[in-house]
């Protein structure tokens, strides 16, 4: 019985054990970092600053009620005080003094804790000029404080160590490789087109049919290969003649919309292709819907590329870049889905299964979105 | 091009609609780490180490107001420099220090002789051998009667392995009179130099003329690990616990208690131990050794919590933990390259029982003998007497037929 009661209870003492560790992730002790990832790309600056909130709450004290805890209410209410703090120990300067400000306040977790994010964005005189950098954060009461500092100078990425003695540094411009930047541009383009899930799925919707054919009340399997390409070549056509118009007319500013306008605007694309699909209202001219709702995707893809930011000195080319890394995106899923969708087009599976239920599926989506970006709510 | 920010939260997002349209409950994937915006005021986001009741805290508190007061008084600068620097010693966290050495910056051409014996802690802590000596050196100019200068003298050069030196530091201590230091720095020297019984009876001596706390808790500590090094393994436990009973923290204590039981198999001991140290990377290891000899599922969390430590440490340019590092390549991660490189750079900074064993341990699983030749060497010219080290050294001998 003894023997028993031995043998049982030693496990289950481990197993508790276990639980209690992981019911209680312990944070490391380590020497105080900051971590600083800058981006600078021409005049623009964009960037990320994670400051531990121990460091913070050392130098200026954030634990206002003085109970040994930090609040987000703790934080938030000194976030201007917090912002001056940490701007005045950063300085930057490209052709003359940039600019800096804190664009929001976050929260994150590293090994030791947590960090106020703070988002920043500014702005320099000069877009390729050499880019000093001055860091003196902490090191007046901390002098093992370290800012770990990623910087993306026009496209190039460095790292460095800012420690007292190395607080102020010189990093060379690359005056432009002007390939390297289209390059850069024609990546983000292709890496945009392939997230962005809404322009996927209206592309998609629209192509989903184009391997059938509608005769009332129903659609058809399309009897060559050259119908099925003739009707996505248009579709895709239309759509990249007209986001690349508009693309550009926002990229240079000539035109300008409202972000909650265009970002649900293209919910509503996807909505009304999708519905399409299901009760067709449109069944020939899907290229003209194409070019329509393309005009308003278009002012989407700018959006992205305007938080990029363009270099004032290689405007054009990095919109070309970004254009054509668009499109080379949309072909690639093109390709993909082409050859499959015509082998399939006969089977139940393609034509209840991708076509109908796909279509419902991105149906309720794109509805969620609508709703979601219309009345700037979070469903989720 | 690493994509932006944006563009992960963009695709998290849309997961998270994709997954409410398909009516599943949460999604199984874990949100990777990115910066958020907390949605209650209340959320407590981290508890300060110091509490509001504590005294340390307090402390600290009066000392800082203090230097406020009078900035330039280095007297105050000294007792909050040192409050710090023993603060770090005894939680095992390092952010002590950069407060410590930024208390003293502002006196970096006033030094006086008290400031200089704290800049040299701060600096053999950092591993800057070097400097630190110089740092007690000059001390000793400004103030020759400074006892714990020529201890900390007397340290550095036993981890250098410089023995004469050690020596002479040793012989300083007693000619100032100061029995206790001097018992403790030579029974150090002895128990290095292969004397594990003189060792011992000079450590126990030491231990008889100082009654202070810290004073017991570090002459148990190293009494235990002589008796260790003779293969006492019962007087070595009473000396640990002995240590142990101050009740007292001291990282160093608890990483070598540790390693003893791990060297016992008795893994279990040490789950119980290090229950409220996880944030020390060292005590972390041990922790991490024990679930792996218990096999327990939280081990594999705490080894990737252990490499993103010491993935920071690389980050900020920190090399101090390459003996620790090595033997966490080399147990928990069987990474035994790695390991042996890490070993070997370890060894050309520190020579100490413990960093020739992590050296002979690492070329033994890497099949390098060659790369232990210095640890070889150590072993045979000073005589060092620990069997397991001897052991070690002799399966690394090339076999002769």
């Amino acid at each position: 019985m003894k023997k028993l009661s031995h043998f049982v209870l030693k496990p289950l003492w481990i197993m508790l054990w276990s639980l209690f560790i992981l019911s209680n992730p312990a944070l490391a002790h380590k020497a105080s970092d900051s971590y600083l990832r800058l981006d600078v790309q021409g005049q623009q600056i964009t960037g990320q600053w994670d400051i531990a909130l121990r460091d913070i709450d050392f130098a200026m004290g954030l634990d206002s009620n003085g109970n040994g805890d930090i609040t987000w209410g703790e934080l938030r209410q000194r976030q201007s005080e917090l912002s001056a703090w940490a701007l005045a120990r950063l300085t930057l300067a490209r052709g003359g003094a940039c600019s800096l400000g804190v664009e929001q306040l976050q929260v994150d977790e590293h090994t030791d804790g947590h960090y106020a994010v703070l988002q920043l964005r500014g702005q320099c005189p000069s877009a390729s000029a050499d880019l000093q950098l001055a860091y003196h954060l902490m090191f007046e009461v901390d002098a093992l404080h370290r800012g770990l500092l990623r910087l993306n100078l026009d496209g190039s990425t460095q790292t460095a160590v800012l420690a007292p003695e190395s607080a102020t540094q010189n990093f060379k411009a690359q005056g432009g490789s002007r390939l390297a930047q289209f390059g850069q541009y024609l990546v983000e383009g292709i890496w945009h087109i392939w997230i962005g899930f809404d322009h996927i799925l209206f592309l998609l919707s629209l192509l989903l049919p184009a391997v059938l054919v509608f005769q009332h009340p129903g659609w058809r399997a399309v009897a060559h290969f050259g119908q099925a390409l003739r009707e996505v070549l248009m579709v895709v056509t239309a759509f990249t003649a007209a986001h690349s118009i508009t693309l550009t007319l926002a990229a240079l500013r000539l035109v300008e919309l409202p972000s909650r306008l265009v970002e649900s605007t293209i919910a509503l694309s996807v909505v009304l292709a999708a519905a399409n699909n299901l009760k067709p209202v449109v069944a020939h001219r899907r290229w003209l819907m194409a070019f329509g709702f393309g005009l308003i995707h278009g002012f989407g893809f700018a959006s992205v590329l305007a938080d990029l930011g363009l270099p004032q000195g290689a405007l054009v080319l990095s919109l070309l870049g970004f254009n054509l890394g668009v499109e080379v995106g949309q072909l690639a899923i093109v390709a993909a889905f082409l050859p499959l969708a015509f082998w399939l087009r006969h089977s139940a599976f393609y034509r209840r299964g991708v076509f109908v239920g796909g279509s419902a599926l991105t149906l309720c989506l794109a509805a969620v979105w609508l709703v979601e970006r219309a009345f700037n709510l979070k469903l989720l | 091009m690493k994509p932006p920010l944006p563009a992960a939260k963009h695709i998290l997002r849309q997961a998270r609609v994709i997954a409410l349209c398909l009516a599943t409950l949460a999604l199984p994937l874990s949100a990777p780490a990115a910066p958020r915006t907390p949605s209650a005021d209340a959320e407590v986001l981290e508890r300060l180490p110091l509490r509001p009741g504590d005294t340390t805290a307090r402390e600290f508190l009066q000392l800082r107001q203090a230097l406020a007061k009078t900035p330039a008084d280095a007297d105050v600068a000294n007792t909050l420099a040192q409050a710090y620097f023993d603060q770090a010693m005894a939680k095992g966290d390092p952010r002590y220090i950069g407060y410590a050495e930024a208390v003293i910056t502002p006196f970096a051409r006033t030094m006086t002789a008290d400031l200089l014996l704290v800049r040299g802690q701060l600096r053999q802590y950092r591993h800057q051998f070097e400097a630190a000596l110089d740092d007690f050196a000059s001390a000793l100019r400004l103030d020759p009667q400074l006892a714990q200068a020529h201890a900390w003298r007397g340290a550095i050069f036993l981890v250098q392995a410089n023995y004469p030196a050690a020596q002479q530091s040793c012989q300083a201590l007693l000619a100032l009179e100061r029995r206790a230091l001097a018992g403790a720095c030579n029974g150090l020297l002895l128990a290095y130099t292969g004397q594990l019984q003189a060792a011992q009876s000079s450590l126990q001596q030491a231990l008889t003329e100082s009654p202070a706390p810290e004073s017991q808790l570090w002459l148990h500590t190293r009494l235990a690990e002589v008796a260790q090094w003779r293969g006492q393994t019962a007087q070595a436990e009473q000396h640990f616990k002995a240590a142990l009973r101050t009740g007292l923290d001291d990282g160093y204590l608890l990483a070598a208690w540790s390693d003893f039981l791990l060297d016992q198999q008795r893994p279990a001991e040490v789950l119980a131990l290090l229950a409220s140290w996880e944030s020390s990377d060292g005590l972390l290891l041990r922790l991490a050794e024990a679930e792996t000899l218990l096999k327990l599922p939280v081990a594999a969390r705490h080894v990737q919590a252990i490499a993103d430590r010491f993935e920071a440490a690389r980050l900020r340019g920190d090399v101090t933990h390459r003996a620790e590092e090595a033997r966490f390549e080399l147990r928990l991660r069987g990474n035994l390259q790695a390991a042996l490189a890490l070993a070997q750079a370890n060894y050309t900074v520190q020579h100490e029982p413990r960093d020739a064993r992590i050296l002979l341990e690492a070329a033994l699983a890497a099949k390098d003998p060659g790369a232990a030749q210095a640890a070889v060497h150590w072993l045979r010219s000073s005589g060092f007497q620990d069997p397991r080290l001897l052991v070690l050294a002799q399966a690394l001998k090339p076999k002769t037929p």
